[in-house]
């Protein structure tokens, strides 16, 4: 009942005029950004929090904003998944594989209202996991001691990779990187300047935003002109504006479903939206394909993965906001903009600023009806917004990126250093190294440091004390667990492309 | 081949940082030390570039011809923008560079510079007017 009582407090916070006016705008340009392709919400959420400085917002107000910035993001991603066959964003891949087939057959605004309800599903039924399972979390992190937090960013590192059977050894690397760019700077400890190479501009270190804006925003634009010649982009019509109702409604308990498993999905780290969208997908595929209808326009196939990407990004906020460990690139960008409004997440954030949590998870109710209506009867102007020609569209990134960086310090220094991230994160993601994991690095690393710090002082320079704790314990218990599977799996995929390709007397070019 | 290439650069990066870091010290008992994390870090990286040099993945397609030349361009004019904002002005910089972008993004010349003009002056509103981000208008010559 508590719970009740902190949430109807949150809902006096977001319904305030300014709250509800930033959650609109928020969803309105989430769903913008969503659903262009070659802004996803992690640049798009990037981007937009310098602005949230400039407005000079409170805390809540410019999280509640962000946020929904975030969730409108996730609907905005399968607008062009249906009508170009181009995600928006990551997470709406498995959206391509049902939603354009059936956006071909005429049924695309059927298909957009579809959606629409499965995002609405997925997204309000997270949203209420968030509600009754957050404070229980963060109740338990409570009595995490310095060295079991320091073994919580060990896995965080460590599992981010998930077991997405990407190379296990890159994403790692990738952690690494994200470390050693954070310990540059003073270390806050003894002051000591390390890596600075004499520039007092890196006596602060890298600022977590003008790197995170320069890995994603900047490295996207370079990835676009490398691709911008393939293939042309044909939009299916929209056809009649408003479905009937009872075409909407076909979904049934696909929504339940796919909302279960995308939301498990986003609690675990280093896991998110695309794996919940994938998971859903290729579960539902399992129960109801039993004609065969399945990526040829079923609309099970595109309500599934819906629900699920939706329910896995508010999933994704649980850990983002109980321990302070993000599970996805957006979250992570969302810890980038409470750690630079001086909050720190984590199992204190409940009780020391219960209006925050509490507003937030408010904000989030409004934000997925508010989605939920802009997306039915509106869609017709996001459509439209999809055949913005890039040569407008892209300056129009770069330009808010550099204004936005230069708003935080003034400086073309920073916007140098953008630039610098944007070529790094251009030849990482070429090398198939996860960006995700470097961001995380970077905005944990001096956390982390501190963490061992703090244990190391209380045990007095012993550091058996890392490892006697039972809850520190279990999470390298988990690390070693998850990291056994990721290696194993990544080496069984391999071992199956290398006698795939010796299968070929010509492997393929 | 691209693998094993950012195996060394990561592998000499990490030794450099171990040994950069190895010499700081502080001058107060602090259990930890400015050292000791960095110290730490550059092991299992190093061991990890190490793992990249010995079991490379196949190499990515990586660009060549037009595409490369206006990557270049593209990085190339950003470097100049961020130098060339603070003398010539922000209306006059963001002309240029929505203009030249614009071509880079194989627009026509009258097109891009009208988006140039358009969006150099919605953005000056927006953010020196609306959001109250101080930003010099004109070129450092003329003020």
């Amino acid at each position: 009942m508590e719970t009740f009582a902190l949430l109807g407090q949150g809902f006096a916070v977001a319904l305030t005029p300014t709250n509800l006016a930033l959650a609109l705008f928020g969803c309105f340009v989430g769903t913008i950004i969503g659903a262009l392709p070659g802004i996803g919400p992690v640049n798009g959420v990037a981007i937009l929090i310098p602005l949230a400085f400039s407005l000079g917002l409170e805390p809540v107000s410019a999280l509640i904003m962000l946020s929904c910035i975030y969730y409108g993001c996730m609907y905005g991603g399968r607008i062009s998944s249906i009508m170009l066959n181009i995600p928006g964003d990551e997470p709406a891949i498995m959206t391509t594989l049902d939603g354009y087939p059936m956006a071909r057959a005429g049924k695309a605004a059927e298909a957009l209202a579809i959606s629409a309800l499965a995002s609405f599903v997925g997204a309000t039924f997270a949203t209420v996991g968030l509600t009754l399972f957050a404070p229980l979390l963060a109740g338990a992190a409570i009595y995490f001691g310095p060295a079991d937090y320091f073994a919580l960013y060990v896995m965080a590192f460590a599992t981010i990779g998930g077991v997405t059977g990407a190379n296990p050894f890159k994403t790692l690397l990738a952690a690494m990187i994200g470390l050693m760019i954070a310990s540059v700077g003073l270390d806050p400890a003894t002051g000591t300047a390390r890596f600075t190479f004499g520039s007092y501009h890196l006596y602060d270190g890298f600022n977590p935003i003008v790197a995170i804006v320069g890995l994603f925003a900047i490295s996207e634009v370079l990835f676009y002109l490398e691709t911008m010649h393939k293939g042309d982009r044909e939009m299916v019509p929209l056809g009649r504006a408003i479905p009937r109702l009872r075409d909407v409604m076909v979904g049934g308990w696909a929504h339940l479903r796919g909302s279960v498993i995308g939301f498990i999905c986003g609690i675990l780290p280093g896991a998110g939206a695309s794996l919940g969208a994938f998971m859903s997908y290729v579960v539902e595929k399992r129960v109801s394909n039993k004609n065969g209808t399945f990526g040829k326009g079923d609309p099970k196939g595109i309500v599934a993965p819906e629900a699920g990407n939706n329910a896995a990004s508010g999933g994704a906020l649980i850990p983002m906001l109980t321990l302070g460990v993000p599970g996805s690139g957006t979250t992570a960008v969302m810890l980038a903009l409470l750690i630079s409004l001086n909050v720190q997440p984590g199992p204190l954030l409940f009780s020391r600023e219960p209006e925050m949590v509490w507003g937030l998870i408010a904000s989030l109710y409004i934000a997925n009806v508010v989605l939920l209506i802009m997306n039915i009867p509106m869609i017709g102007l996001f459509t439209r917004m999809l055949s913005l020609p890039q040569w407008i569209l892209m300056p129009f990134v770069v330009m808010v990126s550099f204004l936005g960086i230069y708003s935080i310090s003034n400086s073309s220094f920073d916007v140098l250093v953008m630039i610098a991230f944007g070529v790094l994160g251009f030849l990482l993601r070429k090398l198939d190294i996860s960006l995700v994991p470097v961001i995380l690095g970077l905005l944990l690393g001096s956390d982390m440091e501190n963490n061992l710090r703090r244990a190391l002082s209380i045990s007095g320079g012993d550091p058996l004390i890392l490892i006697t704790s039972p809850i520190a314990v279990g999470l390298y218990a988990v690390t070693f667990l998850v990291l056994a599977a990721a290696f194993y799996l990544s080496f069984s995929n391999r071992r199956s492309q290398r006698a795939a390709a010796d299968g070929q007397a010509n492997p393929p070019v | 081949m691209s693998d094993r290439i950012a195996g060394i650069v990561m592998l000499i990066v990490s030794i450099a940082f171990g040994i950069t870091a190895s010499s700081y010290e502080a001058s107060f008992g602090d259990p930890l030390g400015p050292a000791a994390l960095p110290v730490m870090l550059s092991i299992p990286a190093g061991l990890l570039s190490l793992a990249l040099i010995l079991r490379p993945d196949p190499d990515p397609a990586w660009v060549t011809g037009a595409p490369l030349i206006r990557q270049i361009a593209t990085v190339a004019l950003l470097v100049a923008y961020a130098l060339l904002l603070e003398p010539l002005g922000f209306l006059l910089s963001t002309f240029i560079a929505v203009t030249l972008l614009g071509r880079i993004l194989l627009s026509g010349w009258a097109k891009s510079a009208l988006s140039g003009a358009v969006m150099s002056l919605i953005l000056f509103v927006t953010f020196d007017t609306l959001l109250g981000l101080p930003l010099r208008a004109l070129p450092k010559a003329l003020s």
